[in-house]
């Protein structure tokens, strides 16, 4: 690893000062499990590491009923999965959460740093996009809101602005009658990169059942199946034909490359396969009764 | 540029002098902490494994400046003032988990932060509890034999789980 030097400032004004004096010599670091990886690998060379995890503003995690749950930009992938409300009312995040490395890296691993380094493969971004997430930012400009839909632009690419910090995001409360997962395929169950993760909520609201599906590792962008999702809207317990025309409908939204992991057609085939299961297993956890 | 780090290191005070980009890994071997291997140094292999603050971490995947004011626990840290071993090594001799003995203390430090949140786990949780640690040689069924028999001893002795002997 190349010499830096480490900053690690104790409030975000002055995370911010910093970020400002040093300009794009300066890189941010939350748990640093990407980013002491990159390091290593000469892939980034800062000159100032900003290790945000002495600032409080961004702890913790917490839960405000009917708006949904806010997650600080240090909170663990660990301290994520074991939250009772994530627990209670965000299966698909807490599913993502444990599909996530192994229990050491994910003592250390934040979501959100999981979040910023936009990586395609990146677990929990199926799950910030069905749950519609919006990200609270600070920067040199002020403070500003970013949908998720509108975060990540391409692979390792996001739309901070220099000198921009994701202080936390809040993922809106889906509503006392939902479902959700995430199904991660990878060629062993930890410590791998997804080869395909499909993450869906299912939300019996007002106007009926709707359905949200996004997939990930099969696009340079976060993938929402939102043709599949219009197949599915209303139907409340979905035979084989329109899952299969769901799968399909998934499938034809992404657009995968051939790489180490896998192959584009298997990746193809492996996203319409999980699209199936994902709804029907969300269906099939309504059907009970129970909101899980 | 060196910098002092002070931390609480196996129950003791100490400062140490490093570089920013020193990891908590390096900075340990070179301070005569050797228990604690240097695998992959990219946070896959487990072999680095320490205890800090309670929790298992892979230590290579944290700066040493990073340890300021935290207490940090290696297998050193387990054995008693007389020498004597803490159940969970003893488990390890008595049921053959050591081979080369290289993953061991990280398996151990892995198995310690994870007995004193779950003193007493199935088959299945000890699995998972381990999944980040990877060792060549024994084929892991006399390591999870060992984290049972650990267990079921410290149970016995009654330790209250959380407590460093
Ligand atoms: C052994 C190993 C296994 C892994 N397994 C998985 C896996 O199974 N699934 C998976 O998805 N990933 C995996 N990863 C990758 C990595 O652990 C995750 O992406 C992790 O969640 C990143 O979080 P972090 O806090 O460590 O991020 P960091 O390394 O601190 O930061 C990552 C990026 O985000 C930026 N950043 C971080 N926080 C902020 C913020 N608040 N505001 C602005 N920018 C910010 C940083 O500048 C950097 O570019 C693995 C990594 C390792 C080393
Ligand atoms: S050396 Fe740290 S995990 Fe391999
Ligand atoms: S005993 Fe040799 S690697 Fe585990």
């Amino acid at each position: 690893m190349l010499a830096f030097e480490m900053e690690r400032p104790r409030s975000l004004a002055s995370a911010a000062e910093i970020l400002e004096k040093h300009g794009s010599q300066a890189m941010v670091k939350a748990g640093g499990t990407d980013v002491l990886v990159w390091m290593r690998k000469h892939a980034v060379h800062p000159e100032v590491l900003v290790d945000l995890s002495e600032i409080p503003e961004l702890k913790g995690i917490s839960f405000y009923p009917h708006r949904g749950i806010k997650i600080g930009a240090l909170a663990t992938v660990n301290e994520t999965a074991e939250n009772e409300d994530v627990k209670r009312c965000y299966p698909a995040l807490r599913d993502a959460c444990l599909s996530h490395s192994d229990v050491l890296i994910r003592n250390k691993a934040t979501v959100l740093g999981n979040i910023c380094a936009s990586v395609p493969s990146g677990d929990l971004i199926p799950a910030f996009a069905v749950h519609e997430a919006v990200l609270h930012v600070f920067g040199p400009g002020g403070e500003r809101d970013i949908f998720f839909s509108d975060f990540i632009t391409g692979p390792r690419k996001n739309s901070l602005m220099p000198g921009e910090i994701v202080v936390s995001a809040t993922l809106p409360f889906p509503g006392e009658r939902s479902a959700g997962c995430y199904l991660k395929l990878a060629r062993r169950n930890a410590l791998d990169l997804a080869q395909v993760g499909v993450a869906c909520l299912a939300v019996d609201g007002e106007a009926g059942r709707t359905y949200r599906i996004a997939c990930g590792a099969v696009a340079p962008r976060p993938v929402r199946a939102t043709g599949a999702e219009k197949i599915l809207e209303g139907v409340t317990a979905p035979g084989d034909d329109l899952l299969d025309r769901a799968g399909k409908a998934a499938a034809e939204a992404s657009n995968p490359i051939t790489d180490v992991r896998a192959s584009r057609e298997y990746r193809l085939s492996m996203v319409d396969e999980l699209t199936k299961r994902a709804v029907a297993l969300c269906a099939e956890r309504l059907q009970g009764g129970r909101a899980s | 540029m060196k910098r002092d780090v002070h931390f609480i290191l196996n129950g003791k005070p100490v400062t140490f002098s490093v570089e920013p980009r020193t990891t908590l890994l390096r900075a340990l071997r070179e301070y005569g902490v050797t228990s604690v291997k240097r695998g992959c140094e990219e946070g896959e292999c487990g072999t680095c494994t320490v205890v800090i603050d309670d929790l298992a971490q892979k230590s290579c995947m944290v700066l040493a400046l990073e340890a300021e004011g935290k207490s940090v626990l290696t297998v050193e840290g387990l054995v008693g003032p007389k020498g004597e071993l803490h159940p969970i090594q003893q488990a390890f001799v008595d049921e053959g988990a050591i081979q080369c003995g290289f993953c061991t203390p990280g398996m151990i430090m892995s198995a310690y932060a994870f007995l004193r949140k779950t003193p007493d786990p199935t088959e299945e949780e000890i699995r998972v509890a381990l999944a980040g640690n990877l060792c060549r040689c024994t084929g892991y069924i006399p390591i999870f034999r060992a984290v049972h028999k650990a267990a079921a001893v410290m149970r016995e002795l009654g330790h209250i789980p959380g407590r460093a002997r």
